[in-house]
């Protein structure tokens, strides 16, 4: 159900640029879906994904 | 070839792996066509996994092996899964990484095996809770330079 997935954004450019990553670490929810920069404490993390998936 | 982990890491990392609790598996995904880091990835996991008996490794590739990388959902080469081994059995955590872990990310390939061989994710409790009711899968990804 959950995938945490570590991307290397230089050896996956195209990706980096579908998901407008300007910094890292950045993490794309869902494809997307939602977007946070930085490590950003849990809380933040989890409010994202609330708001990404509705939830 | 020449070694890419060199006898001082070794030492440092048997000694980091003596928290290991639990059997970690690594899945190893290559690819043959356009794919510059593969050798380079395959041959950093190899070096990695002989250090300590808790951690193993398999090497597929992405085309030839598309039903294995199909049932751990990787789509990227080189890709590596990091998953919990019982007996015979390898329990996918959803833990992946997408690229060689060199630089700053070996690092953290050191740590999520550790993580997948404590079994504990160390969320909070309220975190837990929410994730335990996801109605809809929940796909992060973390975008990262080895540096």
């Amino acid at each position: 159900m959950i995938r945490a997935e570590g991307v290397e954004a230089t050896e996956f450019p195209d990706l980096a640029n579908q998901f407008n990553v300007r910094g890292v670490p950045q993490t794309v929810i869902n494809a997307g879906g939602g977007s946070v920069v930085g490590a950003v404490p849990e809380q933040n993390l989890i409010a994202e994904i609330k708001r990404a998936m509705n939830q | 070839m020449e070694k890419l982990l060199n006898e001082q890491i070794i030492d440092q990392i048997k000694q980091t792996f003596a928290q290991m609790k639990e059997p970690v598996q690594m899945l190893f995904f290559g690819s043959r066509e356009n794919c510059d880091y593969c050798a380079e990835a395959r041959q950093l996991l190899e070096e990695l996994a002989a250090v300590d008996e808790k951690l193993g490794l398999s090497i597929y590739d992405l085309q030839d092996n598309a039903d294995v990388a199909a049932q751990f959902n990787v789509d990227k080469a080189p890709g590596i899964v990091i998953a919990a081994k019982d007996g015979d059995q390898i329990i996918d955590f959803g833990i992946q990484y997408s690229g060689i872990p060199s630089g700053h990310e070996f690092g953290v390939l050191i740590n999520d095996i550790l993580l997948v061989s404590g079994r504990d994710s160390g969320l909070s409790e309220p975190v837990r809770e929410f994730l335990k009711h996801l109605e809809k899968p929940l796909h992060l990804q973390v975008f990262v330079t080895p540096t």
